[in-house]
């Protein structure tokens, strides 16, 4: 075998304060980075399309709900188009699964990582929601398309689609740390979380209007039931004022709930990190 | 703590729940009511000890002694129940090679992950970049993606990079025991390095020869205590000692055992015991270089005439090192209706392994056995210099260019362990 008699293990002739900083911040940044990257790439590599991944899957989806709900059902949404309507919620719906559906697993499918390496293992949960965050903000683009080809006006209201987002990153962040670290507890909590992103998925208004509900005259309890759902559900607020701003190009018409959205989601997040570091202490023992 | 510490262990103790059921979903954990039927198991209790700075501290002890999980605690991987553990530095566990490596990247990408996963920042690993690929020595493959390598190749651009860190204190687990022979002793040459540069070191091994090659102190756990702490040299050969106690011991009750199970031979002529003797008495575990006896104690219903004892040595794998029997002058004698016949070699030139010796006593007149006991007295050989391995050590020495002095001569079995100097 050859020998490296050139190579200095730990580089003593090097100031080591060069070598190696030795901030954890930069330190942090870099795992998270690496991780992010690592998620994105075990997505697209060796895949022929790679990034269009992100694309198609909202893309299916508006085309399967237009078809079915606009065509056949003939839903309509007045004001604007029925398949931006569905895009501007869709993206932001589609944000909170891709993450949670990949952050509930973070820690569970990395326990090799876990149970050798220490480091902050919240990194690797944040890294699956960055990641999910990147192939939002890529599936934004789609909206340029189609809001030239159905004539939907831009307005300075879309300046408010980064606050927007801010609160449902907010609220997807907390939730995903929450269920990765007990999943860990318990395995279940993965398929539980499926199920119940479903049910969720049609108890916010995406497919259908928020204000038509509202407006509705009818009066049976389920539906008093519904509305009252709808009102607690935090993810109401936030998909209507993507619709708000990018469907509607007007100004969120219901500030008061995505105030309580946002204040929900800084509990979310909070609960969600305190669950974590608390669960944290015993993930090397239970993977 | 004191400023000469590097890393201060304190009444550490940790437990661990060994389920007897386990919930594992929250639809068990509900209808149940609890998270499973456990039991507790003190993997940790009340250990404490101090590494100096600089120093070196190697843990050793049994399987399930506790090693790893002390690692683990000191890495802040566990976080002990009780007790304290102060480090001072910047602390670098390595317990595994190339963790989190990605299948699909290559061998230069999975440098950037795993790097930044164990604390390289990225501008360090630019500028090391060359280095850690010439030191893993694949720099034809490091564009490949890692799934395409052998495992051995993946190890050592595991270990390449991780040798890149720059710590105050090292912690290593048996990470070392993978690769080949010449993998190996360059990462034992790493870490010689690092000591010499007055880094701290804390490694488990199981293999006691890199203890005492680089720990100046050792920790003995014996299920979660420390049984012994002090210089390696002591504490590894107080280890190795009851050992090979425990050892022996556990194959003297096994041929003890036996003893009572073996009913007297054809014609009533049988072993009554067999034993062997080292240069300190009974014992089943040999230095390479010890005397060795073998003694079989034989009974008969009068005297013996015709008698022919059979000894075959062999090793675990099946090699036969040995088989040997009495002469006709024997068979021509009588024997005494009990006795002792031993096969004595006076400097054991059996490397390190496991053996097993079988007798057979028979009758020369007639050529039928009397009794035939095939490998069922099992003794242990210790070889303390590793660069002798193979079955038996042959006399032998080394010719030198003649301007050399001549090297001490290694056919002289018996010498004390002599520690490899690399």
């Amino acid at each position: 075998m050859k020998a490296h008699p050139h190579l200095s293990l730990f580089r003593p002739s090097q100031p080591r304060s060069l070598a190696l900083p030795h901030n954890s911040w930069a330190l942090n940044r870099e795992r998270l980075r690496q991780l992010v990257r690592r998620e994105l790439t075990a997505r697209y590599r060796g895949s022929v399309i790679g990034v269009a991944w992100s694309l198609l899957n909202p893309v299916v989806y508006m085309i399967v709900y237009t078809v079915v709900f606009s065509k056949f059902m003939r839903f309509s949404i007045p004001g604007t188009s029925y398949p931006v309507y569905l895009l501007s919620g869709l993206l932001a719906w589609n944000f909170l699964t891709q993450s949670i559906g990949a952050s509930v697993n973070s820690i569970l499918g990395n326990s090799a990582l876990v149970k050798k390496v220490a480091f902050p293992w919240i990194m690797l949960t944040v890294a699956t929601v960055v990641a999910a965050f990147i192939n939002y903000a890529i599936s934004l683009v789609l909206l340029a398309p189609l809001l030239i080809f159905f004539h939907v006006p831009v307005s300075p209201a879309l300046a408010l689609l980064p606050l927007v987002t801010a609160v449902l990153f907010i609220l997807v962040l907390g939730l995903s740390l929450g269920l990765a670290a007990a999943n860990v507890y318990f395995r279940d909590i993965e398929y539980l979380t499926m199920i119940v992103i479903q049910v969720w998925f049609y108890i916010t208004p995406v497919i259908y209007q928020l204000d038509q509900i509202l407006a509705a005259s009818h009066n049976s309890i389920l539906f008093a039931i519904f509305r009252w759902v709808l009102y607690i559900n935090p993810m109401t607020w936030i998909v209507t004022a993507f619709q708000d701003v990018i469907a509607f190009h007007r100004w969120p018409a219901h500030w008061p709930g995505l105030a309580y959205a946002a204040g929900m989601g800084a509990l979310v997040l909070v609960a969600g990190t305190l669950l974590f570091q608390r669960l944290s202490h015993r993930f090397a023992e239970e993977l | 703590m004191p400023t000469d510490l590097a890393v201060r262990v304190r009444d550490v103790s940790k437990r661990f729940r060994i389920y007897h059921r386990r919930n594992l979903t929250l639809k068990q954990a509900l209808l149940q009511r609890r998270r499973g039927v456990y039991e507790e198991f003190l993997a940790l209790q009340n250990v404490s000890f101090d590494v100096r700075q600089g120093g070196a501290v190697g843990i050793i002890g049994e399987n399930g002694s506790g090693k790893s999980t002390l690692l683990k605690c000191i890495a802040r991987i566990l976080r002990p129940d009780s007790g304290r553990i102060e480090t001072h530095g910047r602390v670098s566990a390595l317990l595994e090679l190339g963790a989190g490596f990605h299948p699909e990247y290559t061998g230069r990408e999975n440098i950037y992950l795993n790097g930044a996963l164990i604390g390289l920042p990225r501008r360090y690993i630019d500028s090391v970049m060359g280095e850690i690929i010439a030191f893993s020595e694949l720099d034809r493959f490091i564009d490949n993606p890692v799934r395409t390598y052998s495992s051995g190749m993946y190890a050592r651009l595991g270990f390449s990079i991780a040798v890149h860190l720059d710590p105050d204190v090292l912690i290593v687990d048996e990470v070392l025991a993978v690769g080949d022979e010449a993998f190996q002793k360059r990462c034992y040459d790493r870490i010689a390095r690092l000591r010499a540069e007055g880094r701290t070191l804390v490694m488990v091994s199981h293999a006691l020869e890199p203890i005492r090659e680089f720990c100046s102190d050792c920790i003995w756990l014996d299920h979660g205590h420390v049984r012994e702490q002090g210089p390696a040299t002591t504490v590894v050969a107080d280890y190795l000692a009851e050992v090979n106690a425990r050892e022996s011991a556990r194959m003297a009750s096994e041929v003890e055992h036996l003893h009572q199970m073996v009913p007297s031979g054809r014609g009533g002529v049988g072993v009554t015991r067999v034993r062997f003797e080292g240069a300190e008495g009974p014992t089943h575990v040999f230095q390479t270089g010890d005397p060795f006896e073998m003694v079989i104690e034989y009974h008969a219903p009068g005297p013996l005439t015709g008698a022919r004892f059979a000894v075959d040595l062999q090793r675990e794998d099946g090699v036969v090192v040995l088989s040997t029997a009495t002469d006709d002058d024997l068979a021509a004698s009588t024997l005494p209706p009990t006795g002792e016949v031993s096969l004595c070699i006076p400097n054991l030139p059996l490397l390190e392994g496991l053996f097993r010796a079988g007798v057979i006593i028979s009758d020369t007149r007639t050529g039928q056995p009397y009794t035939v006991l095939g490998g069922a007295f099992p003794f242990r050989v210790r070889t303390h210099r590793s660069r002798d391995g193979g079955i038996a050590l042959l006399g032998h020495y080394w010719r030198l260019p003649a301007a050399l002095r001549p090297l001490p001569q290694d056919h002289n079995l018996g010498t004390s362990p002599s520690h490899r100097k690399r």
